[in-house]
Parts: C-alpha cells; sequence; structure tokens
C-alpha cells in the first residue's frame, strides 16, 4: 500500500470535534479522507470553505484546537528509512518534526504572527528549538533566510514588528519562518487569500521557487483554482468532508469527471455560462451622470485630520437597464465610489447627476447588512412605514409578496436574520433594497461572501429582478469571472481611476491596459 | 519625547482641573464659612474678623489662586475643627494608608500572576475550577464585611492580632507590619480575585489566536507558549486594569481604616466630611486624586513601554 | 476553513456552556432567594424591625429569631428584610438613573462623535478613573447625608460608566452595514439611533445593568457603613454592619446577617451577568 516515495499519506482519516455535554461523543467533521503526496511534488488541496480541507492538514500536524481528534484512520509521514504513524506520536515527539521537517504557513499573516515579538525574534525562534547553533550565527542567518524571501534591508527589519510590515512583506516573513530550517514538507493554508493579486503572484513564485531549489514538498490548501494551477502538480478536491476527486491538476482541469468539479471550475472559469440578460438597455436614458467626481476621505494620522483622495477625478454615464461593472483589487477605491453614489460619504469633489430619487445598496456582508435585532418582515417593512406607503395590513402583503419574488417563503415573514444562511440573507438584503421600487440600485460585491454555489443562484437572481423591474446596476466586484458573466460594460478600477472601460466582450476579450492584463492573467 | 510631553502637559491640566473643582466644590457652593463656623448668633464683627483672617473677603479667582498656590506647596491652611496645619496633620496619617496601600498591592501581584497562570494552564481542571469558585465568590465580599469576618476570625477567635490595637511604626515596626496584614488582606484579598479571573479571561482569549497555532506549528511546548508568546500579550491588557486596581485599593482604604481603626487618611476625611472640616476634605480629596492620576500616568508609560503596537516612533 | 473555524469555535462555547449553565442556575437562585427576602420585607417582616425590648439584648439565634437580636433587642432577620430593601430600592433607583441619563448621552456621542464627544469622553475617562466611593464621598460632603441624597450622588456617579458602554457599542454599531442600509431607505437619525441601533445594545446593556447593580450595592453598603448613607432610624446592609462591629465580641451574629446579604446578592448578579456577557 505504502509506497517509499510518499511523504505524507492520510489513509482513511476521519476527524471528529467532542458534542456538546457528552464529551465522548464525537462529532465527525471528515469522513474517510485518503490521498498522499510524494515527496518534492507541490500538492493542492481545492474545496470551498467547511470542506474539511484545512482540518486534515491541522490534524496531520497535529494542531487541531476545540478537542479535535483523529478518531479514526491513520497518518503516515516518512522518516529517515521508516515511517512514522503522526496521529500516534507523543506530544514531545510532534514538537520535535514540527518546525524542524514540517512547517506551515497560515492565511492571515497579521494574526498568526505574535504581535509583541519583532520579526527577527520570530525567525529565530526556529533556530533556537531546533539546533544548537550559537548565538551571532543565528542572527546572520535569520537575515539571510530574510534576503532570500525577498525582503529588502533584512538588518533593519529583523528589529521591526509585525504590524510595521505590510501584508505582503509578513507573509514573506511567514514563509522565512517556516522554510529556514528547509523542512522536508511546507503546508501553506490559503498564503496568498488575503493578498492582492499583484503580491499574491509573488509569493506563488517564492514558494515555487523553492520546491525547485530546496526539493521542498509541498502542500498548498486554496479555494482559489487558479492559485492551485499556477504552483501545484497534482490537486486533491474536497467537499463536506470527503475527497471528491484527484489526480493531475491538468487532466482535473481539462477533465473532470465529478460533478462537483465541474460545477467548481464552471464558476471560476465562468466559461460558457454568460447569464441570459434581457435587452432592456436604453442608452437614450441617462440614470447617473458623474463628471470629474472625487471621493475623500478624512483620516486622522499624528493627531491632524489629512483628506485623502480614494476615487481621482471619474466621469462617466450609467443608463436605464443596464449593468455595469466596476472591477479592480481591494483599495482601488471602487466601493468607496459605490458608497459615495449612495449619499453615504458626504465628502465629494465634481459633480454628480442621478435621475432617481435615493438609490438603494446591497451590502457584501449578510450578515452585517441585516439588523440581526429584527424580524425579516420588520426588515421589509421598514421602508414602507418610513415613507408611509400603505396600511399595515398591505405592507405586509407587499413584503410577502417581494420574499416570494427573491426565492423565499411567506413564513421567512417571522424569522430572524440569525436562522439564516448567508445566501438567504442576501435574499433580504437584495428584497430591501428593491422594496421601494427605486430604478438604480448599487451592489456592491454582492456574492464575494458566498459559496460557489450559492454565488449562482444570486447571480440569476439578480438578473431575472433587473428584468422583472427594469432596474439599472451598478455592480461592484473584484471578481473578474462574476463581473464577466453579468455584466453589460465593465469599468476597470486602479488606485482610485478608471483606467479602462467599454463593452465588456471587448475588454475580456481584447484588454487594453496592462492592469486590465494583469487581472485576467492571475484568473484560470 | 512628544508623546511624553503631551502626556505631562495633560496630566498637569487635569490635576490643575481637580484644584478647581475642588475649590468650588468646598470654598464657593458651601458659600460663607466664617458665618456658618460661628452660627447664626454671632455678632457680625466676630464674622468679619474671622472672613478677614481666612481671606475670604478677596475676589474669587485671587482665592482660587492662593488656594492653588498653597496645594501646590501642599499648604491647605488650618483645620477648622483642631486648628492645626492641615498638612501636619495629613503627614502624621501618610505612613499608615501608604503602609496599606503598598502591602496590599504587593499582596496582589505577587499572588494574582501565578495563581492567573495556574487557572489558565489548566482550564477545566480541578485546580481551575476550585480557584474560579473560590475567586467569584470573594469578589462578591465588601472590603469591609471581609474586614470584619478577618477581625472575627483572627482576632477574637484566635487572638492573632488585637482588633483596634494600632501599632505605629515608629514605636515597633515589627508590630506595626504585624498589625498591618490584617487589613492588607481584607483589601487585597477581593482585588486578587478579580486580577486573577482578569488575567485568566486575557490569557485563554489570547490562547484561541492565530499566532498561538503558529507557535505550536514550530514545535513549541506548550509551556514555552505560555511564557515566550502568551504571556506578554495577556499582560497588556492587565497592566491598564492593575492601575484601576491601584485606585480600587485607595478606596478600599479608605472603608477598610475604620474597620480596624487605623490612623489613616481616610479616617480623617470621614471625620472631616461629617464635620464639615473643609480645608482637610479638600486636602484628603486633593491628595487621593493626585495618587490615582498619577498610577493613570505610570500606567499609561508601561503600556506603551510593552506594546509595540501603541509605541511612537 | 473559517466556516469550519467557527463551527469548531461554537463547539467549543457549548462544551463550557455546560458549566455556565450551572452558574446561571446558582446566581438566579441567589437573586430570587434575595429578592423574596426583599419582597416580602416590604410588606411583612415577622418582627416589627424598629421594635425595641430589653429583655431581648443581645441574644443569639433562637428559633424565634433566626439571626439573633441586637443592641436594643431588635429583631435582626427583620431588620435585615427592611434594610436590605432599602440597599435594594436605592440600588435600582440610581442604577435607572445612570442608565437613563447615560444611555442618552452614550447614543448621541458615539453616533454622532465630533468635539462634544470628545470632551465628555475626556471628562468620563476622567470621572471613571476615581474610585466611585470617593466621588461619592465629595458629593456627600457637599450635599449632606440620607436616602434621598445617596440616590441623587450614585446616580450621577453611574452616568459615565453607562454613557461609556453605550457610547462605544454605538461606535461599533454606527459603521455596520445595517445602519447604512436604514439610512439609504431613508430612517432618520433618531429613528436609527433609538429604533435599529438601540435593540443591539440590548445583552451589553443587561450585563452592565446587574454590574451596575451590584457597584450600588457594594457603594450603598460603604456609604451607609461609613454613617454617611442611610441615617438612622432607617435600617440599611452597611449600616447595620457598621453598628454590629461594636459588638462583635459579643453578638457576632449581628454581622453575620446583613454581610452574608451583600454577599450573596453580589454573587447572584455577577454570576448572572457573566453568563449574559457570553
Amino acid at each position: 500500500m505504502e509506497k517509499q516515495n510518499h511523504l505524507l499519506e492520510l489513509c482513511n482519516v476521519s476527524v471528529g470535534f467532542p458534542k456538546k455535554g457528552e464529551k465522548s461523543q464525537m462529532n465527525v467533521v471528515t469522513h474517510g479522507v485518503s490521498f498522499y503526496v510524494e515527496q518534492g511534488e507541490a500538492l493542492g488541496i481545492v474545496g470551498e470553505s467547511g470542506s474539511g480541507k484545512s482540518v486534515s492538514m491541522l490534524a496531520a500536524a497535529g494542531l487541531l484546537g476545540g478537542g479535535g481528534k483523529v478518531v479514526e484512520g491513520s497518518i503516515r509521514f516518512r522518516h529517515g528509512e521508516d515511517s512514522v504513524a503522526l496521529n500516534t506520536l507523543t506530544k514531545k515527539q510532534m514538537e520535535g518534526l514540527l518546525g524542524d521537517d514540517i512547517a506551515m504557513v497560515f492565511q492571515e499573516p497579521m494574526t498568526s504572527l505574535n504581535p509583541v515579538m519583532t520579526i527577527g525574534k520570530q525567525v529565530e525562534e526556529m533556530l533556537e528549538l531546533h539546533t544548537d547553533i550559537p548565538k551571532e550565527e543565528r542572527r546572520e542567518r535569520v537575515l539571510a533566510m530574510l534576503g532570500e524571501v525577498g525582503l529588502a534591508e533584512p538588518a533593519a527589519l529583523y528589529g521591526k514588528y509585525p504590524h510595521q510590515l505590510s501584508g505582503g512583506m509578513r507573509q514573506r516573513a511567514m514563509i522565512a519562518m517556516a522554510m529556514i530550517l528547509r523542512p522536508r514538507l511546507l503546508i501553506a493554508d490559503e498564503p496568498t487569500t488575503a493578498l492582492d493579486v499583484t503580491i499574491q503572484a509573488k509569493i506563488l513564485e517564492l514558494l515555487k521557487k523553492f520546491q525547485t531549489e530546496y526539493k521542498t514538498t509541498i502542500i498548498l490548501i486554496s479555494h482559489d483554482l487558479g492559485v492551485i494551477r499556477s504552483v501545484c502538480g497534482r490537486a486533491v478536491v474536497m467537499c463536506g468532508g470527503e475527497v471528491v476527486e484527484q489526480g493531475d491538476v491538468k487532466t482535473l482541469f481539462e477533465q473532470p469527471q465529478m460533478d462537483y468539479t465541474k460545477r467548481l471550475l464552471a464558476a471560476a472559469l465562468g466559461k460558457g455560462s454568460l447569464l441570459k440578460k434581457a435587452e432592456i438597455a436604453n442608452r437614450n436614458e441617462t440614470v447617473v451622470r458623474a463628471r470629474d467626481y472625487s471621493v475623500f476621505y478624512e483620516e486622522k494620522t499624528a493627531g491632524k485630520k489629512i483628506k485623502r483622495e480614494v476615487v481621482k477625478n471619474v466621469s462617466f454615464e450609467l443608463y436605464a437597464g443596464e449593468i455595469v461593472g466596476v472591477v479592480g483589487e481591494s483599495g482601488c477605491g471602487k466601493s468607496t465610489l459605490a458608497k459615495a453614489l449612495a449619499g453615504l460619504n458626504p465628502l465629494t469633489g465634481g459633480s454628480v447627476d442621478i435621475s432617481c430619487s435615493q438609490p438603494q445598496m446591497v451590502f457584501q456582508d449578510p450578515y452585517g447588512s441585516l439588523n440581526p435585532a429584527k424580524t425579516i418582515g420588520w426588515l421589509l417593512t421598514e421602508p414602507l412605514r418610513l415613507h408611509r406607503v400603505g396600511t399595515k395590513q398591505q405592507q405586509r402583503e407587499a413584503a410577502c409578496e417581494m420574499l416570494e419574488k427573491v426565492g423565499l417563503e411567506r413564513d421567512y415573514y417571522g424569522r430572524y436574520p440569525s436562522t439564516l444562511s448567508g445566501g438567504q440573507r442576501q435574499r433580504v438584503a437584495i428584497a430591501m433594497a428593491i422594496m421601494l421600487k427605486r430604478k438604480f440600485i448599487l451592489l456592491d460585491e454582492p456574492v464575494s461572501a458566498l459559496d460557489v454555489t450559492v454565488q449562482e443562484q444570486i447571480l440569476i437572481l439578480l438578473v431575472r429582478l433587473q428584468k422583472e423591474f427594469g432596474l439599472t446596476y451598478l455592480f461592484i466586484s473584484h471578481d473578474m469571472n462574476v463581473i464577466h458573466r453579468i455584466c453589460d460594460r465593465v469599468f476597470v478600477m486602479y488606485q482610485g481611476e478608471i483606467v479602462e472601460r467599454g463593452e465588456a466582450e471587448e475588454v475580456f476579450q481584447n484588454p487594453q491596459h496592462a492592469y486590465t492584463k494583469k487581472l485576467l492573467a492571475a484568473r484560470l | 519625547m512628544r508623546y511624553y510631553m503631551k502626556k505631562i502637559i495633560s496630566l498637569i491640566m487635569v490635576l490643575f482641573l481637580i484644584m478647581l473643582l475642588t475649590f468650588i466644590a468646598f470654598q464657593v457652593i458651601p458659600g460663607d464659612s466664617a458665618a456658618s463656623r460661628l452660627g447664626v448668633d454671632a455678632e457680625p464683627e466676630a464674622v468679619e474678623a474671622l472672613r478677614e483672617s481666612l481671606g475670604l473677603n478677596k475676589s474669587l479667582p485671587e482665592r482660587f489662586f492662593s488656594f492653588l498656590g498653597g496645594a501646590v506647596r501642599g499648604d491647605f491652611g488650618n483645620s477648622y475643627q483642631y486648628s492645626r496645619p492641615v498638612r501636619e496633620m495629613l503627614a502624621a496619617r501618610l505612613p499608615v494608608t501608604v503602609g496599606l496601600a503598598v502591602i496590599s498591592i504587593l499582596m496582589i501581584v505577587v499572588l494574582s500572576v501565578p495563581l492567573g497562570l495556574l487557572c489558565s494552564r489548566k482550564e477545566g481542571g480541578v485546580a481551575d475550577r476550585v480557584i474560579t469558585m473560590v475567586t467569584q465568590t470573594l469578589m462578591a465580599v465588601p472590603a469591609f464585611f471581609l474586614g470584619i469576618v478577618i477581625t472575627l476570625i483572627f482576632g477574637l477567635a484566635l487572638k492573632w492580632f488585637v482588633p483596634g490595637a494600632y501599632v505605629a511604626p515608629e514605636e515597633d515596626f515589627g508590630g506595626f507590619l504585624r498589625y498591618m496584614i490584617f487589613p492588607a488582606v481584607a483589601i487585597a484579598v477581593p482585588k486578587i480575585a478579580m486580577t486573577v479571573k482578569f488575567l485568566k479571561t486575557s490569557v485563554l482569549r489570547e490562547l484561541k489566536l492565530d499566532y498561538v497555532r503558529t507557535a505550536r506549528s514550530k514545535g513549541n511546548s506548550e509551556r514555552a507558549i505560555l511564557w515566550k508568546h502568551v504571556l506578554k500579550n495577556a499582560l497588556i491588557p492587565v497592566i491598564t486594569f492593575m492601575g484601576m486596581v491601584i485606585a480600587d485599593v485607595l478606596a478600599g482604604s479608605i472603608v477598610v481604616e475604620k474597620v480596624f481603626n487605623l490612623p489613616g487618611v481616610g479616617r480623617l476625611l470621614i471625620t472631616a466630611i461629617s464635620n464639615r472640616d473643609y480645608p482637610v476634605v479638600e486636602a484628603g480629596v486633593v491628595y487621593i486624586a493626585s495618587v490615582v492620576l498619577i498610577v493613570n500616568f505610570i500606567v499609561d508609560l508601561l503600556y506603551q513601554k510593552v506594546d509595540p503596537r501603541v509605541r511612537i516612533k | 476553513m473559517e466556516g469550519k473555524m467557527q463551527n469548531l469555535d461554537m463547539k467549543h462555547r457549548r462544551r463550557q456552556s455546560n458549566t455556565k449553565n450551572v452558574s446561571l442556575t446558582i446566581g438566579i437562585v441567589l437573586v430570587s432567594v434575595v429578592l423574596f427576602f426583599v419582597v416580602v420585607g416590604l410588606f411583612w417582616t415577622p418582627y416589627e424591625p424598629t421594635a425595641m425590648s430589653a429583655a431581648l439584648k443581645n441574644k443569639p439565634p433562637s428559633l424565634l429569631h433566626p439571626f439573633g437580636t441586637d443592641n436594643m433587642g431588635r429583631d435582626v432577620l427583620s431588620r435585615v428584610m427592611d434594610g436590605a430593601g432599602t440597599t435594594f430600592i436605592i440600588s435600582i433607583v440610581t442604577v435607572a438613573i445612570g442608565l437613563a441619563a447615560g444611555t442618552l448621552i452614550g447614543a448621541f456621542t458615539g453616533y454622532y462623535g465630533g468635539i462634544v464627544d470628545e470632551i465628555l469622553m475626556r471628562l468620563n475617562d476622567t470621572l471613571t478613573s476615581f474610585p466611585s466611593i470617593l466621588l461619592a464621598l465629595v458629593f456627600v460632603s457637599i450635599i449632606g447625608t440620607g436616602k434621598y441624597n445617596i440616590i441623587l450622588v450614585l446616580g450621577i456617579i453611574f452616568i459615565p460608566s453607562f454613557a461609556r458602554v453605550v457610547r462605544s457599542e454605538y461606535i461599533v454599531q454606527k459603521e455596520l452595514d445595517y445602519v447604512r442600509n436604514a439610512k439609504l431607505l431613508g430612517a432618520g437619525d433618531l429613528r436609527i439611533m433609538f429604533v435599529h441601533i438601540l435593540p443591539n445594545t440590548k445583552p451589553i446593556l443587561l450585563s452592565a445593568i446587574t454590574i451596575g447593580l451590584n457597584n450600588a450595592i457594594l457603594a450603598e453598603a460603604g456609604m451607609s457603613y461609613l454613617s454617611l448613607g442611610v441615617q438612622p432610624p432607617d435600617a440599611s446592609l452597611g449600616r447595620m454592619l457598621s453598628e454590629a462591629q461594636t459588638y462583635l465580641l459579643n453578638a457576632p451574629w449581628l454581622a453575620l446577617a446583613p454581610g452574608l446579604m451583600i454577599v450573596f446578592t453580589v454573587l447572584g448578579f455577577s454570576m448572572i451577568s457573566e453568563n449574559i456577557q457570553k
């Protein structure tokens, strides 16, 4: 069964967490997971949140929190000539392996580093724990390693604290820490998810470099198929705590066998499934006309108020019945633009005309946009109460009808947001936005917080509602595929400016600006 | 450097504000203290003479600045009741209160850190459960009731000390310490309970954070994680908390001094309030307020020293 | 991944909640017992709390007088029931004053921010850094002692702590998307503050109320112990402790009943508040 060149092998592994009350009872979250990683290869583990991909690797490293345990199966790690069962090692033995043979990089470099310890000390700790290199030499080694991961001025960095570094630098420091002992296995858990596209690519290159130069075996956990494809040779697809499919990245991506893998790919590629849109756009009727529009934020630095320009002199028109996408990375000003158009940020320059009264907005996080203290019914009738539309009875009826329109049952009326799933909440949020029958709706990353399959349903719902009510959408997203599928026109934003604009099809087929090209290259 | 200057300036401003409020509270609001001291039947001439000697016939700003000047030099005038300089009365009682506070704070610091760590290391274990239960109960006991219980048990039943028989430090320093242990315990125990609980919560909160997982993934032992990584992070909020505790210890000493019949500043203050002896009240209030502010000032500096995130470049 | 971690976290919390439920139950039982005595004491006590009797001076606990009698032959149980009532009423009114004014101030300063907020919060920080008993002493030395003065003094002193809690909650809540959403729907500031946001501060307010009640009980008892609070002939727990101390050698039971009453109440409320916070 077990092969010489398998560095790590999971055999039928089920991980459980203690149940409420009866501690002896286990709640099993992964079911018979089996896969292996060969020496020197880069293996990807793909799956959505909750698929069990991180839990499996944390189990391998013995880092499960909350009383979690491997309840079944074995995890074997090749150690010299023979192999050891990681799940049967004592704490002491495991501590010897961790860091030295198995190193990890986590998603959030800010919270994953100790905030009150200098970067240098945190990297050096690896040497202290696993070697007896003398003090002076340790410092040299750390500086060399910091340089190797591409950090400039290692000597100055050595004494700095994590909060003084940028996200990308922190992740590099994390990698320096993980790699300084040249571990045989590097487990990277969503190492680039918290970073911007341009920095993502560099971090991934760094991982690839270590794999080829030091023959480090890498297990890369990610929900992002693009990330997996750019680094890994082989991949495991996980869903609901089980392995769905595994194999060569090339075959997996070109000829997926399982339904779930196909769905994941389809969502990531946006391939062939441009959403059927109503041809209701009327280019003669302007809904929004912005001229030299700027938006500012007031920032307090060292006690002084500084106005920072987040959106810089943009001019554009939106026409009735169209869906316009604004795409760009976090921090490019796209959300700020949406909030300013909705009137939520008073610090603006230039001019903007919006033909309909107060536009409505759907926010990214459906957990924050619904008041947790109120029932769904109260939330949906609130706009009608505020504008004194109809009697109590009519308001109630209108809310129930709207619930049906967004694909929820009438009996959601009396429920609280906390009892709803993310997708259901987003449906309620959308219902709230169209209760007042305003024609212009701002959608700020409306599907980014949702799982792939739910995303799909919400996008279809949005298109349907647009047609039914003749709405105009300004659709903000960082996701090129989503934008591609739903929008008529696209604005690409970079550092507060619209660097490229045009018909969606044209921009995607034939990007002009270097930044647009980069964004397109980063996706699958 | 600018940070320190700013802190010092704001400290001085708040102190000034306190003086102003004290002045308003005890010299403006109560009205003419000369008339009230001499009673309704007093001769107008006598009242006028007293006003003259107390400086009450001057304008308010003039009176305030002379009060301020005096306060800065520690001079609050003479006690109405005892006609002695307030400064002398205060100086005689200061060692008692300071001694009591220092012994209590030492007890709190020395005992709560190890107990708090013990609880959080073995969360849910026997030691943790027992300590948690005991601390929760002790937190509910007001210092003066605890003082009474201590008097009852150690003073009256076990006869380890004679209740009410305070020994002055200049007479017998050992005896002084021996007597002071008991009131100090009464003040310290509820505060130890609070600190233990606070530290435990803080450590447990830290243990759930991502950097602890990173530290584990490096091969740190649980012990090393607690001492090298978690403790420093967990102590940051405890510093602020200790500032509050120290202020509370001062407040507790006011009450506990009565329980154990200690001639401290607290008792002086209480008697003075009952007798409307305003110069003494002023002095007591300004003294306690200054201590509280200075403690807070030191806490701020310490905080800033320990947490690199608030450190100024 | 996040979903999983959340799940784990919840499981972990649920495991803890078992022991938490026990402490919640104990808390509720303690508070109910105390409340039972207080409420009954408002209408009926075994003996007249002020009825003196030379024959019954300093009698130890017996069947007729479960907590004994005091130096004037008064029944201690009756006096504790009466005194606890006074202490409770003072604490409740005090907290009500602090809560009402604190919520208003906290809501406005937290929601609007600006200069007024900054000045008020500076003042607030300075005030709350002083032990409340010291502030109470200063006030009492100006306006005098007695039941109503104590309520007024403690009520005012408790405003800052409520204001601070409410303010910080409003600062967090006002940045949430549901508030933005309400603005877009056309809700005015007052409606947002008191219809949309206020219900969300309920858990925090509830725990602030229980902590406030504790502080009020302790502060009243402390003040009365120092003879600067409730004045005779009114009974209050602190006052009884102060009187009991004189007879500690001959009649230690005098101190026990009022002291334990305070401890049970404070312990009960603190156990409840801890479980509300979770």
